[in-house]
């Protein structure tokens, strides 16, 4: 324990003896003269003898007083007990609310365990010490900006709700927290978290760092993934389950098709593993769902839903002197039909509908066709991007992060002789980078999607690997959006669009509870050619229906699972996070909070105020309660009677 | 003190009691009273040979006609009785509300009219220090009653009173023993001294024993250093309900103590609260007792 304020400890020296002065004063008693003492001084020798702290009684009162004054004296000293918490008066809490935290390993969960501690740390800011209140997870939020309004704090807090998507990426808040952090003196952040974020390496926090972790227990089993696929014979159900834990488990998995129960089996995981269930079901299927029955810590991953993309087909245009590696890829595709047109070809007839997507192979067209475009080594610069010369053998650096089109590619084998050196436009974001020039790009720019490979596959070696099929599919899906397996699964948070035409009148979306939210009255925009929905946090299925007048012109369905990432949820003991002391560790080793308690002592001294009055009025009390007493009596001899 | 000690109408009253004693005891002149002597009365008492020197006038002749030997016929002496009547004039007697002092002369006042009223001698002594101790020497029939009263209104308090000197003092000085009436607080250490040195002659002790109402129910609250009237050890204490009733108990103790002390010794005990008047507790008290009748 120590002091905020030991000199207040003066005070008892000064008043201390004042009061036993005082005491000594007042001590000196009143005569009265009585017939005789003779019996009181047999009865005060009868007292003394039997009762050695009778002497003492009657200093009660002045003990009293010396215990009040000590305890004023300790409320005024600020005493205070460290305990883990913070010790900075510019509080920076980032509070992480990822679909991790809605494990219910501690407390109600997570995210409940979080903002309590959150609450407490609020409690042990010092006086006129400021936070700043920073949800993490989907799009980071400050919802309290530098205040020391205790009430808004707990309130911010409190209105923290969980997100499925956008991932746990500390990089953004961490940024906003060195800003705010840079400014002031005294600061600190703090992370209430269950650690499963991502933590940047380039970001120094100028401040000390704390770290709080959230939960106990890792054990989770997870549908890890699920697909519904087209096959020779109709289609095939494809379902992981992951153990995320470190306990061997055994669960059942149940799968319904279209709400019914089609198959169960029992499946044993040992820690870290999976097991897949490949099964054939019929063509007619329209949505899989597979639930992992037993309940663990978080359950919102043990359910899972796959839609049929059977009927979906994609029409593709190449055009392009004629390229094998590329017609072969594409007819591997499921559902993507392509056309070849020849180079000379200058006027497309048919509209976006009809073909979405045009690959531009080492040719670009006077005039760009509709829709949405995949150049391929392109000769000259177009309205999109400049074409500014040639590089030869660049290096292949995919960029970092959880880019979609390159999911599931390791581009670390391919080797490129001779490249379009591409100046791109603001829209672009980089894919894949080399020295000086982009090597792959991708971007939206007047409501069309259009990716860049500035090599001709014929340079590269890239069709000779396993990557390629991989990276034409998903750059198919990303151009041709709402079609195909990846397509139809969506990641919560991630809005929906879809392409309609002018022709359509209504689009219709029913949520996975079953609301119905429709264009016609805003819920859904509609703007160049695309309808978008973007509350997309609930798990489940989504159905769009598209409408031109009364008639059901399409009907697509979305599923969003929970992210798989989330589903690890074994708590980190610690974060590496760069800090301006050099240090690498947040967990909060040192006792550095201080938590005050000069109120309890304050409340402490009122009570023994209270006491001394109870005590130096005693004999009136006695006299009242003798009174009452005999009150009742006689009122019980009255009603006796 | 101007006041009388007593309205007439209380006087008339107590003419029509009487001093009861419990046994026969001796006077020095003739009286209403049986004495254990033989003499001249009609009430029989014994026979006796004769021997020479006897008065002739008490011989038995009708005896002698029987017997042929002279007889004397005795008959139960009647004689005066002797009252004493003792009062503790300590300072710790003029005290409380009630006055003990002025209750005690009234009580002690009653008692002597009572006998003066059925022709018993009556002394009144105040047990004040060596040297000053007053005495009235004896008065006899209702003629009396004046000087006693006169007597009883001039008594003043007395400091440094030692009851059981006084006591012992008056038991060597006194002549004939009879009933003997104290009035007293008993608030001195030596009260036991004291009643034993009464009770060492054959006095047929009665034992008012006087005490005020404030000081049977103190009313204290505080903290007080309380001042010995008669100029005793002072002593502090916190008056607090616990202390008062501690005091009530010790009270009550010390009075069982003094009763039982005078049980053993042939002594009436009467506790005297000043609060309650002196005619009711003459006419009835005293009367239920059988002191009086």
């Amino acid at each position: 324990m120590s002091f905020l304020a030991p000199l207040a400890m003066l005070a008892a020296a000064v008043i201390g003896p004042i009061i036993v002065a005082m005491y000594l004063l007042k001590l000196r008693r009143e005569d009265r003269t009585v017939s005789s003492t003779f019996l009181w001084r047999r009865m005060v020798r009868d007292v003394e003898a039997n009762a050695p702290w009778q002497k003492l009684r009657r200093n009660l009162l002045l003990l009293l007083q010396l215990l009040l004054l000590l305890l004023l004296v300790l409320a005024l000293a600020r005493p205070f007990v460290r305990t883990t918490g913070i010790a900075g008066r510019n509080l920076i809490m980032i509070i992480d609310r990822s679909a991790s935290m809605q494990a219910a390993d501690v407390g109600q969960n997570r995210l409940e365990a979080a903002k309590a501690q959150a609450i407490n740390l609020v409690d042990q800011l010092p006086d006129g010490g400021r936070a700043t209140v920073i949800a993490m997870g989907g799009q980071m939020e400050v919802l309290a900006a530098a205040t020391s309004d205790r009430r808004e704090l707990r309130d911010a807090i409190s209105g923290i709700e969980l997100r499925n998507g956008g991932g746990s990426d500390l990089s953004q808040a961490l940024t906003l927290a060195s800003a705010l952090s840079a400014r002031e003196e005294q600061s600190e952040a703090a992370i209430i978290s269950d650690g499963n974020v991502m933590i940047p390496d380039d970001v120094k926090v100028p401040a000390t760092v704390r770290y709080f972790p959230i939960g106990r227990s890792d054990a989770n089993v997870a549908i890890g993934a699920i697909a519904l696929q087209p096959s020779a014979g109709g289609q095939t159900l494809f379902v992981q389950t992951t153990n995320h834990g470190s306990a061997s488990t055994s669960v059942r998995v149940d799968l319904y098709l279209d709400g019914v129960l089609f198959d169960a089996r029992n499946l044993d995981l040992p820690p870290g593993g999976d097991s897949s269930i490949v099964t054939e079901v019929p063509s007619q299927v329209r949505v899989a769902e597979a639930r992992v029955s037993e309940a663990d810590a978080l359950e919102a991953d043990n359910r899972a839903w796959a839609v049929s993309t059977l009927d979906d087909t994609t029409n593709v245009r190449v055009i392009g002197a004629g390229n094998r590696f590329l017609e072969t890829g594409l007819s591997l595709l499921p559902g993507v039909r392509y056309t070849t047109v020849p180079t000379s070809t200058a006027i497309f007839t048919e509209t976006v509908a009809e073909v979405p997507v045009t690959i531009l192979d080492g040719v670009v067209p006077t005039t760009l066709p509709a829709g949405n475009l995949f150049f391929i080594a392109p000769p000259r610069s177009t309205n999109f991007f400049s074409v500014t010369g040639e590089i030869e053998f660049p290096s292949v650096r995919p960029v970092s992060g959880d880019e979609p089109l390159l999911r599931h590619i390791s581009l670390s084998e391919v080797n490129v002789l001779r490249a379009a050196r591409i100046a791109p436009g603001a829209w672009a974001r980089v894919i894949v980078d080399s020295e000086g020039a982009p090597l792959l790009l991708a971007g939206e720019r007047e409501g069309r999607r259009i990716v860049v490979l500035a090599f001709d596959l014929h340079e590269s070696d890239l069709p000779l690997h396993v990557a390629f099929p991989l990276l034409l599919s998903n750059i198919v899906n990303y151009l041709a959006p709402g079609s195909g397996v990846e397509a139809s699964q969506i990641a919560p948070g991630q809005s929906l669009a879809i392409q309609v035409d002018e022709t359509i009148t209504e689009v219709r979306l029913t949520q996975p509870d079953g609301n119905i939210m429709r264009s016609t009255d805003g819920a859904i925009q509609i703007q160049n050619n695309q309808a978008v929905y973007a509350d997309t946090d609930m798990l489940g299925v989504y159905v769009v229906e598209e409408f031109r007048g009364d008639e059901l012109v399409a009907r697509r369905r979305y599923v969003v699972n929970f992210p798989n990432a989330e589903s690890v949820i074994a708590p980190q003991p610690d974060l590496n996070i760069l800090q301006a002391s050099g240090l690498q560790s947040a967990i909060s080793q040192e006792r550095v909070g201080r938590t005050e308690f000069w109120r309890w002592l304050a409340a402490l001294a009122l009570i023994v105020l209270i006491v001394e009055w109870l005590f130096y009025q005693r004999n009136g009390l006695a006299y009242l309660r003798e009174r009452w007493r005999s009150r009742t009596r006689d009122k019980g001899a009255l009603r006796a009677r | 003190m101007t006041e009388p000690l007593f309205e007439t109408t209380f006087l008339r009253k107590l003419d029509r009691l009487i001093l009861m004693t419990r046994r026969a005891m001796a006077g020095e002149m003739q009286g209403e009273r049986r004495s254990p002597r033989r003499g001249a009365s009609v009430e029989f008492a014994d026979f006796r040979p004769y021997t020479p020197g006897d008065d002739i006038r008490q011989i038995d002749w009708n005896l002698y006609a029987r017997m042929e030997r002279f007889f004397l016929k005795l008959f139960v002496a009647e004689e005066e009785l002797t009252i004493h009547l003792l009062i503790d004039v300590s300072s710790s007697m003029d005290w409380g509300e009630p006055n003990k002092l002025r209750h005690a002369l009234k009580l002690a006042g009653a008692f002597g009219y009572i006998a003066l009223s059925s022709l018993d001698r009556v002394t009144v002594t105040a047990l004040g220090a060596e040297g000053a101790q007053r005495q009235l020497p004896g008065v006899r029939g209702k003629r009396g009653a004046l000087p006693l009263f006169a007597f009883l209104q001039q008594i003043r308090p007395e400091t440094a009173v030692d009851l059981s000197t006084a006591c012992h003092r008056y038991m060597r000085t006194a002549r004939t023993p009879g009933p003997l009436l104290l009035c007293s607080d008993l608030l001195d250490a030596g009260w036991e001294d004291a009643l034993r040195a009464l009770s060492s002659r054959p006095f047929e002790i009665t034992l008012l024993h006087i005490l005020a109402p404030q000081e049977l129910d103190p009313q204290f609250d505080g903290d007080f250093r309380l001042v010995d009237a008669e100029g005793g050890t002072a002593v502090e204490i916190s008056a607090d309900l616990d202390a008062l009733r501690r005091y009530r108990e010790n009270l009550t103790s010390w009075q069982a103590e003094i009763e039982s002390f005078c049980s053993g010794r042939g002594i009436n005990y009467f506790f005297v609260d000043t609060a309650i008047s002196v005619e009711d507790f003459v006419l009835s008290r005293m009367r239920q007792r059988g002191v009086l009748r």
